[in-house]
């Protein structure tokens, strides 16, 4: 059972570690298929400039913002997630995505014992260079060969 | 109504995420953990069956927010503490109360607590989410 930290200096370091910025646009396509997923039905498309639903921010994230993130324990888990938004995105926009390492933290003594807790954020911001959205997730990272017996969360 | 009133409760949205539903956010997202759509990939990390995606509850609880502000607004934010796993294929209820209604820089707002209720009356997760309304 792990007791000790796992969080040296060098993994310490990775906070704050940004992807390249890569483009992405708010399409006609993410606007219909984040209705087909969420609400059951394709999503209604606005003119070119009007507000579209937040929820096409899930069909922003591409893979070429994704960070990687060091696997220090065996299993990991999603134990919260986020999107703000500054204004409604809108039909049509091109916006630029960055993926951040935002913080790695750790636990004693949780339901798993010790724990690690890594956020990441991907920030959407327009052209001139203002945020419009942000998109966070926490995952814990764990051991589940020391889940305890009425443990704390 | 133009706003809210603090106190309101959403009417309960209830949904069952099927696998179809997981599966198209797997495509939606691009992010294919064989667990969401592998039910012996979900059984070999100890679950009973292939789990409704994170994320794509925290877009249930978006659209139960959209639901309820039926074009009077928008959605500032919306966050989801994830406590326990769904299974797909089982009912969930998605509930929430207004937390309080205020002013921020001349725009009416509101705060509103959220949960999505499991079929044994759990919560399997927490949410918030922040409207803004159109006045």
């Amino acid at each position: 059972m792990t007791e000790e930290s796992l969080l040296t200096d060098d993994v310490r370091a990775l906070i704050g570690a940004a992807s390249e910025a890569a483009p992405v646009q708010v399409t006609a396509v993410a606007v219909r298929r984040a209705g087909d997923v969420y609400y059951g039905r394709p999503g209604a498309v606005p003119p070119a400039g009007e507000p579209v639903p937040g929820i096409a921010i899930a069909g922003l994230e591409t893979g070429s913002t994704r960070l990687n993130i060091p696997d220090l324990m065996p299993n990991s888990v999603l134990i919260s997630n986020e999107w703000e938004f500054e204004r409604p995105l809108r039909m049509g926009e091109e916006l630029m995505a960055r993926s951040r390492l935002a913080d790695i933290s750790e636990r004693f003594g949780g339901k798993f014992g010790y724990s690690i807790y890594i956020r990441t954020d991907v920030e959407f911001s327009d052209s001139e260079g203002a945020l419009v959205a942000r998109a966070s997730s926490t995952l814990m990272q764990y051991d589940p060969r020391n889940a305890r017996e009425g443990g704390g969360e | 109504m133009t706003t809210a009133v603090e106190g309101e409760e959403l009417t309960p949205l209830e949904l069952r995420p099927d696998l179809e539903q997981v599966i198209k956010f797997c495509g939606f997202s691009w992010a294919f953990p064989r667990f969401f759509y592998d039910v012996d990939a979900a059984r070999a990390q100890g679950m009973p069956g292939t789990l409704v995606p994170g994320p794509l509850k925290l877009g249930l609880l978006y659209r139960a927010l959209d639901e309820w502000l039926d074009g009077r607004g928008w959605i500032c934010q919306v966050r989801a503490a994830h406590r326990r796993p769904d299974i797909t294929g089982r009912p969930v209820t998605i509930a929430g109360r207004v937390a309080r209604v205020f002013d921020e820089k001349g725009r009416t707002r509101a705060d509103v607590e959220l949960a999505v209720i499991n079929e044994e009356g759990q919560p399997s997760v927490r949410g918030f989410g922040v409207v803004e309304f159109n006045d």
